[in-house]
């Protein structure tokens, strides 16, 4: 079995997926792009090889490319990470044609789950409830997709086939709307995956998005590491995770974990992988869609139940059996992970580029930071703007929030602005202390505004602290100014000077 | 030297008296304010109670983050404030304004076209960086005098895109 792993992924992933490479004593290679040379994951990796330029279609989307590095560089293996090539078929096709090992699930699997209304059918199939939508109606053309939209009803939402992460997904609240959004959704899917299908699924409202960890072996054993609640998002991104839901109880994680692990069975499930389901306010649960691949938000999952869940991809993949049964599986205590991005919360979250000055990463008890930036980093518009995931662990959910609050306070990051404001006002705010929160709750009901909590404000200390940076910066000024107080050039001055020490 | 220091609305008088000691509303206090490590972060030890804080430059003077909290700040010393009150008005809302790229990208649409009267938060020009589109709107009313960039076209941060008047 193979003992080199290529990982074709960079940032903090890379990094991740590589330390779990090295603790099992595997030998690494790294890929990368002309904008990632200093990464990390290129400089902790045994190997590293030249992709090709920034852009992600020339060098992290070049499949060939990778599989003929893994075969010179003798890798083994090859681990997708997220994003990328993860979830795409015919990368995992092509990496088993070359006699490598794909570290995720099968070809068949990602295809069927891959193509968002193949998926939809599948789970229906095997008795999964789902959302109401344009399932199994194949890639519609924009007319009929007019024409079904009044049958699902508004709102909706227009979704991208090959699509993740909110791209190409747009929201639509009356029938007016349908042409423009509908085009503007291609546009964005088929420049995020190059593909620009589309189709149709009913918006529900108040709905908490929750999706559950599955993992499974070759012998087809499938077990559930619990739930993950994401209904955290600004439009449609997450920006928050947890583990577990403060909505769900015992009852229920079970019912939605065996129904989860019949999705994963439908499709012969292996590896790791996300079923991701709505729940609305009564507690039933639709199946929204599987993600065949790791998960950003994974860290969570890790720290409630001690799993680790790359290294037991790892191991799937070498052809071993899962090293536990669902019996084996106990949430302890609660875990919260938050998105750092590189983005301006009190400017419309536009992202923000430039180079990291400086980094003062939290640390402590129960305190855990996944990167792939360190200062003197640059932050380039090509990739996305993540910078890195913190996540904190408590005995309890109340634990974890207040460990949560003191690691963004510790957090400094320099040259870049970051939302690390945004998450702070997350942990203050008492509906997310409650667990009141649903999937609109960052758009609807949430403000950076910080008379919103009744805060205490600190402007005095604020106001001191401006005028002594005022002060300096007037001060550093008017000495600018007194330093050419000579009255003839500087040269001159020089060529006297050497004259008289003739 | 005082400084009169607005915050949100609210106003205070800063007086700094020496590098160790300001009074602040007629109250003397013991100051020491370093910089760390030569970044924009401050951290300030007043009287024994300990603050650290982002302090960055702004359009209307600096902008503090502290506490997870932000605040924008005007620091006036007694001149700057004569003169401001001696020329009355403030910053008009016309005049030509430029709508600047926050970061580089590719532009990605223009909704607008040269002398269409626009209005606030309305749409100017469609931006895809990390993989986002963002729509840059329009900060005030107005009309659009120019547009300096098209479709497909590689921006640079802080180039000018559309003008406003």
């Amino acid at each position: 079995m193979f003992s080199k792993v290529l990982v074709a992924n960079r940032g903090e992933i890379a990094v991740r997926i590589l330390r779990a490479c090295r603790e099992l004593g595997m030998n690494t290679v790294a890929v990368y792009s002309e904008a990632d040379r200093s990464s990390l994951h290129v400089r902790y990796a045994d190997e590293a090889y030249l992709l090709g330029p920034a852009p992600a279609r020339e060098s992290y989307l070049r499949g060939d490319k990778i599989i003929e590095i893994a075969r010179r560089s003798k890798a083994g293996a090859i681990h997708p990470g997220y994003g990328f090539l993860a979830e795409r078929d015919d990368f995992a096709r092509a990496v088993e044609d070359a006699g490598l090992v794909f570290i995720g699930p099968r070809a068949s699997a990602i295809a069927a789950m891959g193509d968002k209304a193949v998926a939809r059918a599948t789970v229906t199939a095997a008795g999964v409830p789902i959302v109401p939508g344009t399932e199994g109606e194949g890639n519609l053309r924009d007319e009929e997709i007019i024409a079904i939209a009044p049958k699902i009803g508004f709102p909706l939402l227009i979704k991208a086939t090959a699509g993740g992460g909110g791209k190409g997904m747009r929201e639509v609240t009356g029938p007016e709307q349908m042409a423009d959004l509908l085009q503007s959704a291609r546009r964005e899917a088929e420049s995020a995956f190059g593909d620009g299908n589309v189709y149709l699924e009913k918006l529900l409202t108040n709905a908490r998005h929750i999706e559950f960890q599955i993992l499974a072996d070759s012998g087809g054993n499938v077990i559930h590491l619990g739930e993950r609640e994401c209904s955290l998002q600004r439009r449609h991104q997450k920006l928050l995770e947890e583990s577990p839901s403060p909505f769900i109880d015992d009852e229920l994680r079970q019912r939605m974990g065996e129904v989860a692990c019949t999705a994963a069975r439908a499709v012969e499930y292996l590896n790791a992988g996300t079923i991701e389901f709505l729940v609305d306010a009564d507690h039933n649960f639709f199946f929204l869609e599987m993600n065949t691949r790791l998960q950003v938000e994974h860290p969570v999952t890790e720290m409630v139940t001690g799993v680790d869940i790359v290294k037991e991809q790892i191991r799937v993949a070498r052809g071993r059996k899962l090293r536990y049964s669902q019996e084996d599986i106990k949430l302890k205590g609660s875990a919260i992970e938050c998105r750092i991005n590189a983005e301006d919360p009190y400017n419309n979250y536009l992202p923000s580029t430039g180079t990291l000055n400086q980094i003062i990463p939290p640390t402590g008890p129960g305190v855990r930071v996944d990167t792939g930036v360190y200062p003197g980093f640059e932050i380039s518009p090509y990739y996305d703007s993540m910078i890195s995931k913190l996540i904190c662990w408590g005995e309890t959910r109340g634990e974890a929030i207040l460990r949560m609050r003191r690691a963004l306070e510790e957090y400094r990051i320099l040259g870049v602005k970051t939302n690390i404001p945004f998450h702070q006002n997350i942990m203050d705010s008492h509906r997310f202390m409650g667990g009141q929160y649903d999937t609109r709750f960052v758009e609807e009901r949430f403000s950076m505004d910080k008379a919103e909590e009744a805060k205490p404000s600190r402007s005095d200390i604020a106001a001191i602290m401006a005028s002594l940076v005022a002060h300096r910066l007037s001060q550093q000024a008017s000495q600018i100014v007194r330093r050419g107080e000579r009255d003839t050039s500087n040269w001159k001055w020089v060529g006297r000077w050497e004259r008289m020490n003739r | 030297m005082r400084y009169i220091t607005t915050v949100d609305g609210e106003t205070f008088e800063v007086e700094i008296n020496s590098e160790s000691e300001i009074t602040v509303g007629g109250r003397r206090l013991q100051v020491d304010f370093q910089s760390v490590a030569g970044q924009p972060v401050y951290s300030l030890i007043l009287d024994g109670q300990s603050y650290e804080a982002y302090v960055y430059p702004s359009d209307q003077g600096l902008d503090v983050l502290l506490l997870g909290q932000l605040y924008h700040i005007a620091v006036e010393d007694e001149r700057q404030r004569r003169l401001r009150q001696a020329s009355g008005m403030q910053i008009s809302p016309s005049g030509e304004l430029h709508l600047k790229a926050p970061m580089p990208g590719l532009i990605v649409a223009i909704p607008v076209i040269e002398g269409q009267q626009v209005n606030q938060g309305q749409d100017l020009v469609i931006l895809e960086s990390m993989k986002m589109q963002n729509e840059l709107k329009a900060p005030r009313e107005g009309t659009v005098t120019r547009v300096r960039v098209k479709p497909g076209d590689s921006v640079e941060q802080n180039q000018i895109l559309v003008t406003l008047v």
